[in-house]
């Protein structure tokens, strides 16, 4: 009579859930070829810990990522997964140099999301090579990688005062508006760009949104400047109600609480909003009454 | 005839917060006119407001909990000593939502109110709960100005090493949580931290009145009414992330509660989730949380890591790995690196720089607490094990998980 394989089948039980083995296995599975494209993608997910273990292993991934004839979807989940293994900073250390040059390596591939992810990742590693890319893409169209508003999204990750004459100029003339809101958010740690978000603040006939950037760059830059302009703002019964309600935000969460519970005008002003503004203008400005004690 | 009720044995107000964790508390008479008798007989119960939390009591360590408890106290003004703790599943929503009263026979003889407050499912938030987090958030920022700066100094890349890649990736990160939500309490002390249970969709985290709303450029828009809207790290306005899922769903590929609690029951396989789900959850979005150099740039890198401890408390709960001396607790094999053995101090709160520590140690000590003592000013690795306290009441954190009850 055959013995029976219970213990067998424990101890091969325990080896399949060993997360190593699991990872060992992921890899094997996700580059290779003959697998569906949805399922090597899935399997990349389990990759990052074998990564972080073998070195042969990450240069696996690597060389998945910079192979043009590889599904796009499996090169992305091979640069998530790098991604995900280079939070074991120490273990992905030693490969960390070539982990850089394949991104830049691949910053200049024909897929725009590739390109995108890979200088983001670049551009919040403070790397020179992609930073000079992208303000070449700026200053140069021709040359861009990247449309301007993610070129000026991803500069901001470090911003160098090369940076803001671009900006600026894109701030005067934009080739889109997305492109315009995220010079102005570029510009917004520049603290000789605050008239111009005086002026953005000022206009009406301005986005919502760049007229709300603009208060919160002034919040942060010349605080006294955005008190006083937010002040007139309130009293402006012509206002928009969106402008009013961060004016009243800002106010709530950074005014300065003795002149604001001195300023009859402002408050008998703001009591007002509470009560017949729109919803978003009379939840800021309860919020606003319920600080300074009205 | 009036009573004083201490809770964690002070009559400080800042400390009138509990958890699941029995907290130490004492009654005295403070005003014994209109009695005779050396003792008097008192009833200490806890009263709820509609939705509010939800107290239970033991006079000692070892007893059972119940709803009331009834204490000979002498009319000396000598203390007589208690437990009380939140009971499981009633959570509060807003400071003093519970009060504890004291009474004698019928007669109110005194009451305190009393919070338990408990780290959330940041899904699940009232909107008072989630607008609280946001304005102590913001105030913590400061427009970048705000000792928020310090929590994100502390997560850059020459700092990782003392944090990834090792075994006290979990204990690091727990101290990190703990000392920045010590610092919104101090601000709003009905504030706790939530998770973002990131095997679930959590749709209501990503919308324009909470953490943001991402725009196709994973620029992430906030209403005018939300303060995060003035956020500001490394000088520059704003957030960037950009989810590549749906986030009306979980993110694709993540390991989920189950398999990560599956992962075995040593702490050195356990810890093997800092890759999936840990740097999964990171890698899920473009923008500042998917690198580590910037990931602490954004709040929802705090309710992320914040399920991370969730995780790792409940699977320390399922196997009984509070203690430091167990040595499936926790992966003693020898680690050469310093900040990752059980004896070892932790960077930055022990302010040692230089060497194999980073150049600078911003931020200082580790915040303080009303309520407890532990892990004080410069933990250990081992002190961030036993957060409940359940091998010394002492070593308590002082924080729970709305669904990890007390061990």
């Amino acid at each position: 009579m055959p013995k029976k394989s219970k213990p067998k089948s424990a101890k091969s039980r325990k080896s399949a859930q060993n997360p190593r083995r699991i990872a060992q296995r992921a890899l094997a599975f996700g580059t290779n070829a003959k697998n569906s494209i949805k399922a090597r993608v899935k399997a990349m997910a389990d990759v990052p810990l074998a990564m972080c273990e073998d070195d042969k292993s990450l240069q696996t991934v690597l060389k998945i990522l910079r192979e043009e004839k590889e599904p796009i979807e499996v090169r992305l989940a091979a640069l998530q997964a790098l991604q995900a293994a280079s939070f074991s900073v120490v273990a992905f250390e030693s490969c960390r140099t070539d982990y850089i040059a394949t991104l830049r390596a691949v910053a200049a591939d024909k897929d725009l999301e590739l390109r995108q992810r890979v200088l983001g990742i670049l551009a919040r590693e403070k790397d020179g090579f992609a930073q000079k890319k992208l303000l070449e893409g700026l200053q140069q169209p021709d040359k861009a990688l990247l449309p301007p508003e993610k070129a000026l999204q991803l500069l901001s990750y470090d911003v160098h005062a090369e940076a803001y004459p671009i900006a600026r100029a894109i701030v005067g003339n934009p080739p889109n508006a997305t492109a315009k809101r995220e010079a102005l958010r570029l510009l917004a740690a520049d603290a000789n760009a605050a008239p111009t978000f005086e002026k953005v603040l000022r206009d009406k006939k301005e986005t919502s949104e760049n007229r709300q950037i603009s208060a919160a760059a002034l919040q942060a830059i010349k605080p006294d400047k955005l008190r006083t302009h937010a002040r007139e703002i309130l009293l402006d019964t012509s206002e928009h109600d969106e402008i009013q309600a961060t004016c009243l935000t800002a106010l709530k969460q950074f005014g300065d609480q003795v002149a604001i519970v001195n300023d009859s005008v402002l408050l008998r002003r703001v009591k007002r909003l509470g009560g017949k503004g729109s919803s978003v203008v009379k939840q800021s400005a309860r919020q606003f009454l319920s600080k300074y004690g009205q | 005839m009036r009573v004083e009720l201490q809770i964690n044995n002070s009559a400080d107000p800042k400390t009138r917060f509990l958890s699941w964790v029995p907290s130490p508390c004492r009654i005295r008479v403070s005003d014994p006119s209109g009695t005779t008798s050396p003792t008097i007989s008192v009833r200490i119960t806890g009263r709820s407001q509609a939705a509010g939390g939800a107290v239970v009591f033991r006079r000692n360590a070892t007893d059972t909990f119940s709803n009331d408890l009834t204490l000979p106290v002498p009319i000396t003004g000598t203390s007589v000593s208690f437990f009380i703790a939140g009971s499981f599943g009633r959570p509060s929503v807003n400071n003093g939502d519970v009060t504890i009263e004291a009474r004698s026979g019928t007669t109110l003889v005194g009451s305190v109110p009393v919070m338990v407050r408990i780290r959330k499912n940041a899904n699940t938030l009232t909107p008072a709960e989630r607008d609280r987090l946001n304005s102590a958030f913001a105030q913590l920022n400061n427009q970048g100005a705000g000792r928020f700066a310090d929590f994100r100094d502390m997560h850059t890349q020459v700092a990782s090493p003392q944090a990834h890649g090792a075994p006290a990736f979990l204990p690091w990160h727990r101290a990190y949580l703990l000392d920045l939500e010590r610092e919104l309490q101090t601000i709003d002390p009905s504030v706790s931290l939530p998770y973002w249970r990131f095997d679930q969709p959590a749709p209501n985290i990503f919308t324009r009145d909470f953490l943001g709303a991402s725009d196709p450029l994973g620029t992430v828009q906030f209403s005018a009414n939300n303060p995060l809207r003035f956020w500001v790290t490394d000088g520059v306005q704003g957030i960037n992330r950009r989810p590549f899922f749906s986030t009306n769903s979980a993110p694709p590929g993540l390991r989920n509660e189950a398999n990560t609690l599956g992962l075995g029951n040593q702490y050195r396989s356990f810890r093997t989730m800092e890759g999936n789900p840990h740097g999964s959850a990171h890698t899920s979005f473009g923008g500042s949380i998917s690198s580590i150099p910037t990931a602490a740039r954004d709040p929802l890198f705090f309710l992320l890591h914040c399920n991370v401890d969730r995780l790792w408390a409940k699977w320390q709960r399922q196997f009984r790995r509070f203690d430091p001396g167990q040595a499936a607790s926790y992966d003693s094999t020898p680690v050469s690196r310093i900040g990752h053995n059980l004896p070892d101090t932790m960077w930055p709160w022990n302010g040692i720089t230089g060497g194999t520590r980073p150049p600078t140690a911003p931020g200082g000590a580790l915040a303080s607490s009303p309520s407890v003592t532990a892990p004080g000013p410069q933990p250990r690795v081992r002190d961030c094990l036993d957060y409940q306290g359940t091998l010394n009441p002492l070593t308590r954190l002082g924080f729970d998980y709305d669904d990890a009850p007390f061990s």
